[in-house]
């Protein structure tokens, strides 16, 4: 972007005061790109959570704002903004107004260091994981603002649960970071993306049996941090109403509800760089990578996937699960995830010292532990399809048998009722 | 060594647990959604997969009506008004026979009572108005003569609902949407 | 700072600005923090100077620095000290949480700061700043502290190291319940 800048000036005869305005509409065009794609994730991330939330619960979830109701989240902001703004009588207002803000602030300044692409990156910081670590603290002062300035117990008592949750969870989160940093010798995004390889057996997650439980370990402490279930305590809607945001309406409202959905988007992008691979193709270098526009966009495309499969993990994970109570959810952290995390860091470290990277041996414990997650990923579909076979009768596999579109198909729901009615009726007979 | 041994145990129990309720739920994913999306997209009409012993709104077929009050008597909310009077040259003569399906609950008391099963529960269920009086139907529209207890030939039994129908408002009357494509998901 | 000729011919850049923002930032910041009568506000508006200082270390290229101020100050002891003063029974009572500590007190602690604040416009101005020939490239400087951390200043990081986990034990000791008590 530099060398844009200066390619530009120098061709407008820019003098040092141009130039310098010049460079400040890039960096402002530049954030409000980064602003915009955030939220449009974080609305379709609305959209992606209500129709897993359907088909889990077998209900079909929004499908009339556009097809497959995909732009019901345009909608749902068109509503929200025109919602009134209550603030309460008794709250205080500045800062009541101004907690929003700061968690917004907290998630959409993260965006700017996730490496989208190799080169679409807002800004490659030297210590870009960490600055994406500690820039989402913000989120914890927005949310015990908010709590306090509502001036509800409700409201405080969910924003101080959501600042211990998220003070402990850092902890875990950060060391399994570290465990990646241990292996790229960097803080720096692309430089951690670089140090893998686009083949599964090079990514981070399957270098060792530690980076794998690592993955684990940062995945389920990023989900407590951004508050999602089983972890939602700060909003638990059966014991404290709406926690912090009990007091919000409107478009303020909308600000908590974006950040913690953009939240989820910037979860799964850090880990899919940190863990995944990021944008690597499979059998092209970087170097290769950078020459090519096809190879960028591939790269782009290869990254979008596996951070969307990781997002539609969480939103699996929300309707799977059900909440934590405050006491175990402190015992996750302290008792588990950070011994855990802690035999992990030393497990890598004693790994780095004693495996020749290339060696063969680096090799084979790349495939084993790809194995080990093949191994697991096959039990798992074994699981999927043991459930199917137990759920009999009362399952049709309507989306295998008669494709997608079938599924939705009302005439056919409608046959079907008419069967179930009728066996019905002839059990009553016999 | 136990508590050790306890702890990995924990963690083994909570990854398979974990694991197995993500199956189940994504074994969901795979299933049709059961919902039927009344009442727009339903092919064939809610009514026509109802039950045939379904209780829907009360109708009252006067040709087989005797005006005996019996039914008024055996309801216990009091939603059916039934008036009959001696006329000079005519004798009996059912004045009024007003049922307020807004009040009705549906318990098939009155049908219970009816000698001659004269009011009977059709099928029809979709009573959405915006007038809450309108949900009084009235079946009488002159002074009429009851029905004989006992009528040779029985008169020919009318279809469920048909009487309802013609004297209230309701869904029936309105355009119905036009037909979806087969399998389509979303709204036009 | 007009020493260096190659500043001179341009008075005020985008960098100034920010660096003027930034300062007026925290120092904006600090003084609500001070002055304000509400304590919750009070804590809350450090949110500003901990940022405003963490621009401040990021204008300097001090890219580490500037992000383990945000990752300390905010998301460690800002929340801490929210904690303490949310969890203080009756703490929007500005009679009892911010008394007026009486004029003896007043005026050590303006001493204090003013000697504070001497001391440190004496030390930027005596000290021997080397102006650096050429202007460094801006490069990562997580490799350089590393390195010194580990070497010159292993002993001090080691003897911090063993202080934390004092305290940590220290905070086990306190908040462990006695087996068979309550």
């Amino acid at each position: 972007m530099e060398s844009l800048v200066q390619h530009l000036s120098a061709r407008w005869s820019l003098g040092p005061w141009g130039q310098e305005l010049l460079a400040a509409a890039a960096i402002l065009l530049v954030a409000a790109l980064v602003f915009v794609v955030a939220l449009t994730y974080a609305g379709i991330i609305t959209w992606v959570e209500r129709r897993v939330a359907g088909r889990t619960q077998s209900r079909v979830g929004p499908n009339r704002v556009g097809p497959f109701g995909f732009l019901q989240w345009l909608a749902d902001g068109a509503k929200m903004i025109l919602k009134e703004d209550v603030i309460p009588a008794q709250a205080d207002g500045p800062m009541f107004r101004l907690a929003p803000y700061a968690c917004m602030l907290g998630v959409f300044t993260a965006f700017v260091s996730v490496p989208f692409g190799q080169l679409l990156i807002a800004a490659d910081l030297n210590v870009g994981i960490l600055f994406l670590l500690a820039i989402t603290s913000l989120v914890v002062v927005g949310v015990l603002m908010a709590g306090w300035a509502s001036n509800n117990k409700w409201s405080l008592l969910g924003g101080v649960r959501s600042a211990a949750q998220i003070v402990s969870y850092e902890l875990p989160a950060g060391l399994a970071v570290l465990v990646v940093v241990l292996g790229a010798g960097s803080l720096s995004m692309q430089d951690i993306v670089r140090a893998q390889g686009g083949a599964p057996w090079n990514w981070f997650v399957f270098r060792d049996p530690f980076c794998l439980v690592a993955f684990f370990l940062y995945f389920t402490a990023a989900v407590a941090e951004g508050n999602r279930t089983p972890f939602d305590l700060p909003e638990a809607e059966s014991e404290l109403v709406a926690g912090y945001n009990t007091e919000y309406s409107g478009i303020r409202f909308g600000g908590f509800f974006l950040g913690e959905f953009a939240n989820i988007y910037l979860l799964s992008a850090i880990a899919t760089s940190l863990f995944l691979g990021g944008w690597q193709v499979p059998g092209v270098s970087p170097a290769e990578q950078a020459g090519s526009v096809w190879l960028q966009l591939l790269g782009f495309a290869i990254f979008f996937a596996k951070a969307w499969a990781l997002v539609f993990v969480v939103v699996w994970l929300r309707w799977t699960l059900p909440r934590l109570r405050v006491d175990q959810l402190m015992g996750l952290c302290y008792r588990y995830l950070i011994p855990l995390a802690f035999a992990c860091l030393l497990g890598t470290s004693l790994l780095l010292l004693a495996v020749v990277p290339g060696s063969a041996l680096d090799l084979g414990l790349r495939l084993g532990t790809t194995g080990l997650g093949a191994l697991g990923g096959a039990l798992f579909a074994w699981r999927v399809a043991h459930h199917i076979r137990r759920a009999g009768d009362r399952v049709s596999l309507d989306v295998l048998q008669r494709g997608a579109r079938g599924a939705f198909d009302p005439a056919w729901q409608t046959r079907r009722y008419g069967a179930f009615r009728k066996a019905a009726r002839g059990q009553e007979e016999r | 060594m136990g508590a050790l041994a306890s702890y990995l145990r924990a963690i083994g129990r909570t990854v398979l647990s974990v694991g197995d309720g993500l199956a189940v739920t994504f074994s969901y994913l795979l299933r049709a959604p059961v919902t039927l999306q009344y009442p727009d997209r339903m092919r064939v009409p809610v009514i026509e997969l109802l039950p045939e012993r379904s209780r829907g709104m009360l109708e009252v077929d006067l040709d087989l009506c005797t005006g005996c009050a019996a039914c008024d008597r055996a309801c216990p909310i009091d939603c059916i008004a039934l008036e009959v009077v001696k006329h000079a040259e005519r004798g009996r003569l059912i004045q009024r026979f007003d049922i307020d399906l807004g009040k009705c609950m549906f318990c098939g008391l009155c049908t219970e009572a009816c000698p001659t099963g004269a009011i009977r529960h059709s099928h029809e269920f979709e009573g959405g108005t915006g007038d809450v009086r309108a949900l009084v139907v009235p079946f009488v529209d002159a002074p009429r003569q009851p029905a004989k207890a006992k009528q040779e030939p029985p008169p020919a039994p009318k279809p469920l609902g048909s009487i309802l129908r013609a004297r209230m408002p309701g869904p029936w009357d309105r355009p119905r949407p036009p037909a979806r494509p087969e399998g389509g998901e979303h709204a036009g | 700072m007009p020493a260096d000729p190659g500043l001179v011919e341009r008075a005020w850049s985008l960098a100034d600005l920010a660096f003027y923002g930034l300062a007026a930032l925290s120092v904006g910041c600090g003084l609500y923090a001070a002055l304000s009568r509400n304590i919750v506000r009070s804590v809350f508006s450090l949110l500003g100077t901990f940022l405003g200082v963490a621009g401040l270390y990021a204008c300097l290229a001090a890219d580490f620095v500037a992000v383990v101020q945000l990752l300390v100050y905010v998301g460690g002891i800002l929340v801490l000290m929210l904690f303490a003063v949310m969890l203080t029974s009756r703490i929007e009572v500005a009679s009892r949480s911010n008394r007026y500590p009486g004029l003896p007190s007043t005026a050590l602690g303006l001493l204090l700061g003013a000697g504070a604040a001497v001391m440190l416009v004496a030390l930027a101005l005596l000290a021997p700043w080397a102006p650096a020939e050429a202007p460094l490239p801006y490069a990562p400087t997580t490799v350089e502290l590393g390195r010194i951390l580990l070497t010159r200043g292993l002993l001090p990081f080691e003897l911090l190291g063993l202080v934390l986990l004092a305290v940590v034990i220290g905070a086990v000791v306190i908040a462990r319940r006695e087996e068979g008590g309550r």
